[in-house]
């Protein structure tokens, strides 16, 4: 199964490579914005895979709430961090390239704001799954914070048309993007989409280890239990 | 430039670092898997 993961992960590896040869290689300079413009593709792919997995984490949360199944909740858990993470680079790569098209690292307009609000949410669900007891008390406590988390993903794909902002509003549905643009920008989504499925899934087979795992190992590899309180 | 080629690295930086460390915590736990006595202690 392990075998398995890895190959998955060599080939969204090169899937990525392939995006970065398409947004280096292939993409046309944008002639307002310049070389920056190149930090869009995988931003904005980024952005958009973080909310597939708040969407996971939302399912995953409905469903845990309706039948008390522990697959359902572990694929909330692997949602959450990954969509983290992805999150985590959204911010990133917005930071680097706000600063030379903007003039600023950080501003705190709608957008901006509503993202960093959402990855606080997922933060704060992950936290409350590593620092409390793990049962089913945490995993109902846990499934409420993840559907009402969900609410600020719409806050924020709004955000730039509800309120007045200085971040760009959608360029995708607008069809403001030359040809060539649009396809490096859907190749790289579609492989960041990839990645991101991959990741979960190796996420999702690392939670049902540790759930299968005996009670007080798997307290001692989350991290939740100290060593001397398992030879109890 | 400067801009673009930090913000792919720290792309890199962040999902790499991500997926090597979940890779590397999924082979120690099917290794451990195999033998859960070993936790019992």
């Amino acid at each position: 199964m392990t075998k398995t993961y890895e190959r998955l992960t060599a080939v969204a590896v090169l899937l990525m490579l392939l995006a970065a040869g398409m947004i280096f290689l292939y993409a046309p300079e944008d002639y307002l914005q310049k070389e920056p413009q190149r930090i869009f593709y995988l931003h904005v792919s980024a952005a958009i895979a973080a909310f597939a997995c708040f969407l996971a984490v939302l399912v995953g949360s409905v469903i845990y709430l309706r039948t008390e199944n522990a697959r359902a909740d572990r694929l909330a858990r692997a949602a959450a961090l990954v969509g983290v993470v992805l999150t985590t680079v959204t911010l990133v790569m917005g930071m680097l390239y706000a600063k030379p098209i903007w003039g600023t690292f950080w501003t705190w307009d709608a957008r901006l704001t509503s993202t960093l609000v959402l990855w606080i949410i997922y933060a704060g669900y992950l936290l409350l799954r590593r620092l409390a007891e793990p049962g089913p008390q945490v995993a109902r406590y846990a499934a409420v914070a993840g559907i009402f988390g969900f609410v600020d993903v719409p806050i924020v794909y709004f955000s730039v048309t509800w309120w007045r902002t200085v971040h760009p509003g959608p360029v995708i549905v607008s069809n403001a993007l030359p040809p060539e643009m649009l396809i490096t920008f859907l190749v790289t989504m579609a492989c960041t989409l990839f990645l991101a499925a991959v990741m979960v899934g190796i996420r999702y087979r690392i939670e049902t280890l540790l759930d299968e795992a005996p009670s007080g190992a798997e307290a001692t590899i989350r991290g939740t239990q100290r060593e001397p309180e398992l030879a109890r | 430039m400067i801009y673009l080629v930090a913000a792919y690295a720290a792309a890199v930086v962040i999902l790499g670092g991500y997926l090597a460390w979940s890779l590397r915590s999924l082979r120690d736990l099917s290794k451990r898997g195999v033998e859960p006595t070993k936790f019992v202690g």
